[in-house]
């Protein structure tokens, strides 16, 4: 059985994978992190906001001290989701289901 | 009817804890349910909560607007504040509040006092007796926020409690304006009241009127008013519900409060079931401690399990010499303005909501810091918690009835400048701008953008005071108090936009002002779902200008907007980048200083936006072409603005190929990635890289 768990990402509870919302590609095991299974990016903020001024503050966010993490479904080429973090610092796993409690949706309902 | 005196004796009895700025977050459950308690609710008839729970939402508006109108500072005016009212041992029923904070806070020195006064000779609690509190280590946010409470008596029974809180702008610390970037510890926050009795028999004692003003005499005048006013929306309050005692009976009222949060704990219970089992992370981060521009972490993870929720903020940064730290019943609060905002929006306010979480906050982090830690600026550093809060519910949620409620983030970066000092009257006045606080941008959601200039995250209900209002009080004049261009997250929905003004010390010869806020290097207000994070803040200012000759010569050329200012500078004088969070200095009449909103978070990948939409974005000059061009492959005519779709459609095909290209397999990725490191003076404070673990000791004297 297949379950919209975000904008862009499904999960199968039966087969126990992730999948692209849109495209169906596969993204991984389900218990493990999807985002590894995406096509990673580290962009430089002013790729993403410009700079007006070379200055202090440039109306950018600074690349010494943050990278716009983009993960892209390898299928269709999807942004299906963005982390700030410091250049080298560790990908958040950011949703770890209860897989088996999926199966049983009202388990744990007072 | 008069209560059976032990079973009174059980109904006041508070849990016991040991008092700790660390511990006092216990004190946010709700004390078990007392036989007295229960029969009170059993004993109520059909319809009674229906029709008096409306009629206590009514008492608490009518004791929110007196308290409004009966005080001066902007804050209280922009609605900053809570008027609550709690059972006689300190759980919140109920509250009318411009800022849920206090919701989770202000119940702590209640039950402070019904733990350690209550039965003590040397203070007792006594019909007609005043308390006030201002001090974290008892429950509080920071100590520019003071509450005043008072116990209702109705028969000689102790059968509530009620509070009315809001900000003073002025605490007595080493700078004006209550949050002292440079406050080392504790010692360096000036006026820190622990729970005491401020007056007897419904009179407020001169003497410790007298002892207030002294502690905060850059600007006794807003304390001397609002103590007042406090306690004037409090009495409003307790007269009510001593009213409803004589009309309806002690055990009424007890029926009534205690129904409200067994009723709220259900329902909050009931929400949390339906949505998915699992554990949920998110880490955000900041580029400041107040005087020092450096990163520090938030790190959530949240474990839901059927209908109990665990906070886990291990990861969060070490604890630091700055006053960007607190405790965690003040990280609970900057959680719940969030919850009690949107997942629980619709049940009363009250701790019943509170009772499925549990809170692992560990000792020597920002969120749980040495008691005697500067905190001064707790609400700036919970943009950390506001964030990641949200990211975990946006994450919980989404596969529920409950996705309308998902959002990008609500923008997390409070920006308040201060001015202070005598104004045009002559009257001293140490004041934040209000306006810019309340005009942050929303979220995005699922299917809208997100509000623009909304509010303000921590005070879901504040607003932006007057501006000609505060011109007249306060020591500056406006350039320009506008919607921001690119300043909200863009997306397929793109985030609210925050709002930028040029304040000018204006009519007064000096004053001394500073500004609060985050985010120049790194961003805190995140999008959701490949939604992109808010803007970067810039701090700018301009000192020793032409603007008196350039008003009196009627020049057309004044900027109406930051970047112009930043790059067309008509404006002569000497002009200062640096991280907008600005520690207090002294200015001259003339000189600007530029504040920032943030926006609000993105929803969902920019290159699914309707470029409808997108253009329409360039028309509001919500967006710059530059965005438009960039981020969403839109291809339209610059001169009419109409857009080529078959272009849009090539051109977007185009964009998720580069990212194809761009985008490098999990390993490949890795082994770069795991090479980079942020630039040395970014760790300062981050104590070991990666982990976090404190590496240096701390000087605090
Ligand atoms: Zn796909």
């Amino acid at each position: 059985m297949k379950m919209q768990i975000t904008e862009n990402l499904d999960v199968d509870v039966d087969a126990r994978v992730w999948s692209c919302h849109h495209c169906g590609a596969a993204l991984g095991a389900a218990e493990a992190n999807y985002k590894e299974s995406c096509l990673v990016a580290a962009r430089d903020p002013e790729e993403i906001w410009q700079p007006h001024v070379r200055e202090e503050v440039t109306f950018s966010y600074h690349r010494d001290w943050c990278r716009i993490v983009e993960f892209y479904c390898p299928g269709c080429g999807w942004l299906i989701e963005v982390e700030v973090l410091p250049p080298g610092h560790p990908i958040t796993h950011d949703i770890e289901l209860d897989l088996d409690g999926l199966r049983e949706p009202q388990k744990g309902a007072h | 009817m008069t209560a059976n005196p032990l079973d009174l004796e059980e109904h006041l009895q508070v849990t016991p804890i040991t008092i700790s700025p660390s511990t006092m977050i216990e004190w946010t459950r709700p004390e078990p349910l007392s036989a007295l308690a229960r029969r009170c609710i059993e004993s109520l008839q059909p319809g009674d909560y229906e029709i008096y729970d409306e009629k206590l939402r009514n008492f608490l508006e009518e004791a929110r607007e007196v308290f409004v109108r009966s005080g001066v500072t902007g804050m209280l005016r922009a609605g900053d504040l809570i008027v609550a009212v709690y059972t006689a041992n300190g759980d919140l029923a109920n509250a009318s509040a411009g800022t849920y904070l206090h919701c989770v806070t202000a119940m702590l020195p209640v039950k402070f006092v019904m733990s350690k006064y209550y039965g003590n000779p040397t203070v007792g609690v006594q019909d007609g007796d005043i308390f006030y509190a201002n001090e974290a280590r008892y429950g509080g946010i920071h100590n520019p926020d003071q509450m005043a409470f008072m116990p209702v008596f109705h028969g000689g029974e102790l059968i509530a409690w009620v509070a009315a809180l809001t900000h003073n702008p002025e605490t007595g610390a080493i700078e004006p304006g209550g949050m002292p970037v440079t406050a080392r510890s504790r010692h360096d926050e000036g006026m820190k009241l622990t729970p005491i009795k401020i007056g007897e028999n419904f009179r407020i004692r001169d003497d410790m009127l007298d002892m207030m003003e002294n502690f905060t005499s850059r600007a006794a005048r807003m304390q001397a008013i609002d103590v007042r006013a406090r306690i004037t929306g409090c009495d409003r309050l307790r007269r009510r519900i001593s009213e409803l005692a004589a009309d309806r009976g002690n055990d009424f009222v007890r029926g009534l409060l205690a129904k409200l949060i067994v009723e709220a704990e259900q329902a909050t219970r009931r929400r949390i079931s339906r949505w998915k089992d699992g554990v949920y992370r998110s880490t955000a981060f900041m580029d400041t401690i107040g005087p020092t521009s450096c990163l520090v972490r938030g790190s959530l993870a949240a474990t839901k399990h059927g209908s109990d929720i665990t906070f886990d903020f291990t990861g969060t940064s070490p604890e630091n010499d700055g006053p960007y730290n607190c405790f965690p019943h003040i990280t609970a609060a900057h959680a719940a303005v969030t919850m009690y905002a949107f997942q629980f929006h619709d049940l009363p306010v009250s701790n019943g909501a509170l009772a499925p979480f549990t809170w692992i906050v560990p000792e020597g982090t920002v969120f749980n810091a040495d008691p005697d830690a500067a905190i001064s600026s707790s609400p700036m550093i919970n943009s950390l918690t506001v964030s990641v809060v949200q990211q975990v519910f946006a994450r919980m949620m989404f596969s529920s009835e409950d996705r309308p409620q998902v959002t990008g983030n609500i923008c997390c970066q409070p920006c308040s400048p201060l001015v202070a000092g005598p104004n045009q009257h002559g009257v001293p006045v140490a004041e934040l701008d209000n306006a810019l606080l309340n005009t942050d941008g929303h979220g995005a959601r699922q299917d809208r953008d997100g509000v623009d200039a909304y509010g303000f995250a921590y005070g879901h209900a504040t607003r932006a005071p007057d501006t000609e209002d505060s011109e007249l009080e306060q020591q500056f004049l406006r350039l320009y108090f506008r919607l921001r261009a690119d300043s909200g997250g863009v997306g397929t929905f793109r985030g609210g936009t925050g709002t930028e003004a040029a304040l000018v010390l204006w009519n007064v010869p000096f004053a001394a002002w500073a500004v609060y806020a985050t985010s120049s290097y790194v961003p805190i207000t995140l999008g959701v779902f490949g939604g992109y994070p808010a803007a970067s803040a810039p701090g700018i200012s301009v000192r020793n200008t032409d603007l008196s000759q350039k008003f009196r010569r009627g020049d057309a050329d004044i900027p109406r907007d930051t970047i112009e200012l930043a790059t067309q500078r008509a404006i002569q004088g000497e002009y200062h980048f640096e991280h907008t969070n600005r520690p207090t200095r002294a200015g001259i009449e003339g000189d600007v200083i530029v504040a920032t909103t943030g926006g609000g978070g993105g929803y969902g990948d920019p290159l699914a936006r309707d470029p409808e939409l997108v253009v329409q974005d360039i028309r509001d000059e919500a967006i710059s072409e530059w965005t438009a061009r960039t981020l969403h492959g839109v291809v339209y005519d610059p001169a009419t603005l109409l857009v080529d779709h078959d272009a849009t459609k090539a051109e977007r095909a185009k964009a998720r190929k580069e990212r194809l290209s761009r985008g490098k397999p999990w390993a490949e990725f890795q082994a770069e990635w795991s090479t980079l490191r942020p630039a040395e003076h970014a760790l300062t404070y981050f104590g070991s890289w990666p982990e976090g673990v404190a590496n240096h000791p701390l000087e605090r004297t």
